[in-house]
């Protein structure tokens, strides 16, 4: 097992270190097993602020664990986690829960939206969670919806739309919060190529536009070219000989 | 290469080769199955008591009067019993539909579809059945006791005399003819067979997947006009009855016919009441459980009406019960505890009847829950807490569930007012000469009971949805987020 591994970066070793160069999110030698299979053996990672790092990596190489650990979904079995100097590793669920509520966007390779609600509902939900009321918050989701192209849809449900629309829709929900870090797990997986291109440009416009930082898991290589960097993730461990920085 | 009809084996092993939640689905139906087969034989047990049997310890077995009571109170048990096993046909359905749409992708037609489910439960059906039997019989030898108690005998004039001598707890000495045995065994497995077969009327099975044609609008006119009508009937049939001679027999099958009409204004009327709820809170709340559970609401009535069913229906008798019993109790001498005792005992009946309604709502709030595990999951990651999703369940469940247990006890306490009136005649005096006196006397609204009976049922139906959210934690899993839809 590798615990030690250097920590792939995109910022440039030595010099002074200012905030603007601090990791917003890092994982040192984390570790996570499914019962008795290990999907992570020591995997360390750092996203500083507005970069975005695409993580990829065979199927089942630990890619979408080392995302849900990274997120606070899952609670890594030992090594750290940390959101801008917190423990996010050690937190309690409902901390853990909060953190994802209010720094975290998270968006899933099926749009996961709630299929009764509106899909300026769905925006909004999140903010409506954070205690914002009704009117305000669905305000906030029409403004993200134009962002992401897809205000006309405000009133439509998840079935009344395109794959790519409730793809768009999610991102959306995954953005109204305003995070620091946006997880997209697969985005584009269900999407044919020209909606997914569609996707990712919105997602990554719009994260520059909000200095937002974003990781993305894929296997695709058109996705991964999106990120600043990509790190590749096999048998549960970065695979140094192909991260962004070479090795 | 043959075609042609598929082999029965092969539909067997289709249809019994399913995974975790068929299994689950099958057991439910066996036990569903089982005690249904279980209470209509002790039901058949009662009907066969002859001269020649007892005597019982029990007056509500001992007397011959008294035996219809206790085969309808065991007849109104299978009814949630029947709903439990309607219900268990949704337990697992998207894996299901998921097999069922493979085996139509493998070249199956719709109806052989149908025959596979139709199979699955008729199997576990059959085996609930023959364990049912085999329960009785047991139960039959376990339960024969005797014991040293009184009982009354009917003399050759008709007279009345109370005995003591060994007495039966149970018509344990009783046999049911064989040839019932096997009907009671047939009727149980044809009729889920039937059910499940029915069940799948809207499911248009394609290879690639299964439709579920679910009516969105419920009928709030007609649900008001049967519910309307079927309550004022029993009022005016009541008044009727009381105050002109009436055939039994028109007025049984009358009684029946405008109660049956009146479930079902309820049972409709609580899907619309759900679905206006849903359409007046949810584009206006700010609260994230009531505006899942109202769009819910508004987007499958049915959901929740379906479950309340059996409660609905057990709070409508329930109120007719108390009602009846105000009226019996109110004209006898209160320290006569004959009819107090025997309406307790049908209280515990219709207090088990409630339990089992309930279990009914376990059943169809934890499917709602597994069916949606894959959204509720991806909501859980993005940090929405769980407590907020259980809210929403309970919401979901409640709402109609409240309006429509109100409205059915009222209902069955007008209805039992109007047969027995509102007023009795109880002996004020006696007189040996046959001068007896009697005074009118107010029959009073059991409150009290009424209360208990709806909060009852309330708190029971809140208890069971709060032991389904159980599975909301196994649903929301990270590792559900890309489990099949």
């Amino acid at each position: 097992m590798n615990r030690h591994a250097p920590i792939p970066s995109l910022h440039p070793a030595g010099g002074a270190t200012s905030d603007a160069d601090r990791p917003v999110l890092s994982a040192r030698s984390i570790v996570y097993s499914y019962g008795n299979t290990p999907a992570l053996r020591g995997v360390s990672v750092q996203v500083g602020a507005g970069e975005i790092v695409a993580i990829t990596g065979p199927s089942g190489s630990g890619k979408s664990t080392l995302m849900l650990c990274l997120a606070g979904v899952l609670q890594p079995d030992a090594g750290d986690v940390e959101f801008r100097g917190r423990l996010v590793s050690d937190a309690s669920e409902s901390e853990r829960s909060a953190l994802r509520r209010s720094d975290f966007g998270i968006l899933f390779q099926f749009g996961q939206l709630v299929p009764e609600l509106t899909a300026a509902e769905n925006v909004a939900l999140p903010l409506l969670l954070s205690g914002v009321k009704r009117k305000a918050a669905i305000t906030a989701a029409t403004t993200w919806l134009d962002r992401f192209g897809v205000a006309d849809h405000a009133a439509s449900r998840p079935t009344e739309m395109s794959g790519g629309q409730v793809q768009r829709a999610a991102a959306a929900r995954a953005m109204v919060t305003e995070p620091s870090v946006l997880f997209a797990d697969e985005p584009t997986g269900a999407l044919d190529a020209l909606a997914g291109e569609q996707v990712m440009s919105q997602i990554v416009r719009v994260a520059r536009e909000s200095a937002t930082s974003v990781v993305i898991i894929t296997h695709d290589a058109t996705v991964a070219a999106y990120g600043d960097r990509e790190v590749v993730v096999r048998d549960g461990m970065i695979d140094h000989a192909r991260d962004g920085i070479g090795s | 290469m043959s075609s042609g009809t598929p082999r029965h084996s092969v539909l067997l092993r289709l249809a019994l080769s399913g995974g975790r939640s068929d299994r689950l689905r099958i057991a439910l139906t066996a036990v569903g199955s089982a005690a249904t087969t279980l209470l209509l034989l002790t039901a058949a047990s009662v009907v066969c008591i002859s001269t020649g049997d007892g005597p019982y310890r029990l007056a509500v077995l001992d007397q011959p009067g008294l035996r219809p009571g206790v085969i309808i109170a065991l007849l109104l048990l299978t009814a949630p019993l029947a709903i439990f096993m309607g219900l268990c046909t949704r337990v697992g359905a998207p894996a299901r539909d998921r097999r069922l749409a493979m085996f139509r992708m493998a070249g199956a037609t719709p109806a052989e579809v149908t025959r596979i489910a139709a199979l699955e439960t008729g199997l576990a059906a059959l085996l609930g059945s023959l364990f049912g039997v085999a329960a009785f019989a047991v139960g039959r030898l376990l339960l024969d006791r005797t014991t040293m108690g009184t009982f009354m005998v009917i003399a050759a004039d008709g007279s009345k005399r109370s005995d003591i001598g060994i007495v039966r707890l149970l018509p344990t000495d009783v046999d049911v003819p064989f040839p019932v045995i096997v009907a009671v065994a047939a009727l149980v497995t044809i009729g889920a067979t039937v059910a499940s077969a029915v069940a799948l009327r809207r499911v248009r099975i394609s290879a690639f997947g299964m439709t579920r044609s679910v009516p969105t609008n419920p009928p709030t006119k007609t649900a008001a006009l049967l519910f309307v009508v079927g309550s004022g009937g029993l009022v005016g049939l009541g008044v009727v009855s009381r105050s002109s001679a009436s055939s039994l027999p028109v007025l049984v099958g009358l009684s029946f016919a405008l109660f049956a009409m009146c479930v079902v204004g309820l049972l409709m009327g609580s899907a619309s009441l759900s679905a206006s709820v849903g359409r007046l809170v949810a584009p206006r709340v700010s609260r994230p459980d009531l505006l899942i559970a109202g769009r819910r609401m508004i987007d499958a009535p049915y959901t929740a009406s379906r479950a309340a069913a059996s409660v609905v229906l057990a709070v409508l008798v329930g109120g007719a019960v108390l009602g009846t019993r105000a009226n019996f109790l109110a004209s006898q001498d209160p320290s006569d505890t004959f009819y107090a005792d025997t309406f307790d005992l049908l209280s515990i009946v219709l207090g088990a009847a409630i339990v089992l309604s309930a279990a009914n709502l376990v059943i169809t709030t934890s499917e709602a829950i597994v069916e949606r595990r894959r959204t509720l999951a991806a909501l859980v990651a993005g940090g929405t807490p769980r407590a907020v999703l259980a809210r929403a369940a309970i919401m979901e469940s409640l709402v109609p569930l409240v309006p429509s247990v109100a409205l059915a006890s009222a209902a069955g306490l007008l209805a039992a007012r109007s047969f027995f009136g509102t007023t009795v005649e109880r002996l004020a005096s006696f007189d040996v000469d046959g001068g007896n006196e009697f005074a009118t006397v107010d029959v009073p609204v059991p409150w009290t009971q009424l209360v208990v009976l709806g909060g009852g049922a309330i708190a029971i139906s809140v208890l069971a949805t709060t032991i389904s959210l159980v599975f909301l934690r196994a649903s929301t899993r990270p590792s559900e987020i890309r489990a099949a839809a």
